[in-house]
């Protein structure tokens, strides 16, 4: 539907011109690469071993990146949402094997424009590759504040602070996700969740 | 019997599904344990039984029909799916306006000594599974593939009228739940 697909540039547009100005001739070259996508609950967009071929704006629903090993080692990296950019990273930059699983925890939509067609237009566009280059310090940025919290804030200060980033997520997504992304077990956090209500 | 276009039974199943995983998301597994636990006030089944009771269903149908689905996935899906007069009979007992009251069988009665937080975690795990299943059997033919019924094993269903009867199963509890909602 055409008036959807306004809406979803419109926000797309905000969120590429808060990290790098495009020009409005710049901006109509730039928003024509990308495309609607949509995809159920549960449906994996990326497998590890697959290269990252896309680069997603997410619309609709929440997704995570998530590492899971044969020793049945589970970590969720990261939750992606409405408004911002969704894929695996390092493997759509640098063309190499995705180590992660991208996946839909809801009904989601999207709008995704192809690597290669990214790259192809950014040989003479280069608002692309100065968006590239911030957008990777901004997400760089918040990997290192993520780090911190891990290395130095305790459980209930992470949930806490999950909450306040997201304050509507344990009515979006199972608790499973919430706290394998916190790194605690499923009787800790049932414990956090009744401590943080009160 | 019943015929259907086996793609479009597929799909209203999933919304189906989609439908009761939005709601233990976004009700059940924010209750408080008091809530999940309290007995209905027409003595009956806690919001924390129903799920459980649907729990031990899926423990028993989720494994036959990931191993139906993995042993059958060269199966072509036909168009049209028609169901056995059995699977038929369970769906309308299990349908929640077939007006009947039924006991539950020995082997799927709750018990009363329930953690509320692992009971909903297992029923939303289950329901994930379940949609994705249903999504796999697009690609094969829901007609051919026979899976046992729990309460009597050497019963087969087809696998298109376990799907039925599953999320028949799963409306009439999930209505019984939300009757208990503050």
């Amino acid at each position: 539907m055409p008036q959807h697909l306004d809406k979803s540039l419109e926000q797309l547009k905000e969120l590429v011109c808060s990290i790098h100005s495009f020009s409005k001739e710049e901006w109509e070259e730039f928003s024509a690469l990308w495309k609607p996508h949509s995809a159920k609950r549960k449906e994996i967009l990326t497998h590890p071993g697959e290269v990252e071929r896309y680069l997603y704006f997410v619309v609709e629903g929440i997704q995570r990146v998530v590492y899971m090993d044969e020793q049945g080692r589970e970590a969720t990296l990261v939750f992606t949402y409405a408004p911002s950019f969704g894929g695996v990273l390092d493997s759509m930059l640098e063309g190499v094997s995705s180590h992660y699983f991208y996946e839909t925890l809801s009904p989601s939509a999207f709008l995704r424009v192809s690597i290669s067609d990214l790259q192809k237009q950014g040989q003479h566009l280069k608002a692309i590759e100065s968006l590239i280059q911030k957008g990777l310090v901004g997400a760089l940025s918040g990997v290192l504040e993520r780090l911190v919290e891990v290395q130095c804030y305790s459980s209930e200060e992470r949930f806490r602070s999950l909450l306040k980033r997201s304050p509507h997520i344990l009515q979006r997504v199972p608790h499973k996700y919430l706290a394998n992304y916190l790194g605690i077990d499923a009787t800790n956090f049932s414990k956090l969740l009744n401590k943080v209500k009160l | 019997m019943k015929k259907e276009n086996s793609s479009h039974l597929l799909e209203r199943l999933e919304v189906q599904a989609e439908s009761e995983i939005k709601l233990a998301i976004g009700v059940f597994q924010n209750l408080s344990a008091d809530v999940m636990l309290q007995p209905s006030s027409k003595v009956g089944w806690s919001i924390a039984q129903c799920l459980e009771h649907l729990n031990s269903y899926g423990r028993f149908y989720l494994p036959h029909i990931k191993s139906a689905l993995e042993k059958h996935k060269h199966s072509k899906p036909k168009v049209f799916f028609t169901s056995g007069w059995l699977g038929n009979y369970f769906t309308n007992m299990m349908s929640p306006n077939s007006g009947k009251h039924y006991k539950a069988f020995k082997n799927h009665i709750p018990t009363t000594t329930l953690d509320p937080a692992s009971v909903v975690a297992e029923f939303i795990a289950q329901q994930e599974l379940l949609l994705t299943y249903l999504e796999e059997a697009k690609k094969i033919n829901i007609g051919e593939v026979k899976i046992p019924v729990s309460i009597a094993p050497w019963v087969k269903l087809k696998l298109g009228d376990v799907f039925q009867f599953l999320m028949a199963h799963n409306e009439r509890h999930i209505a019984q739940a939300k009757r208990n909602l503050p």
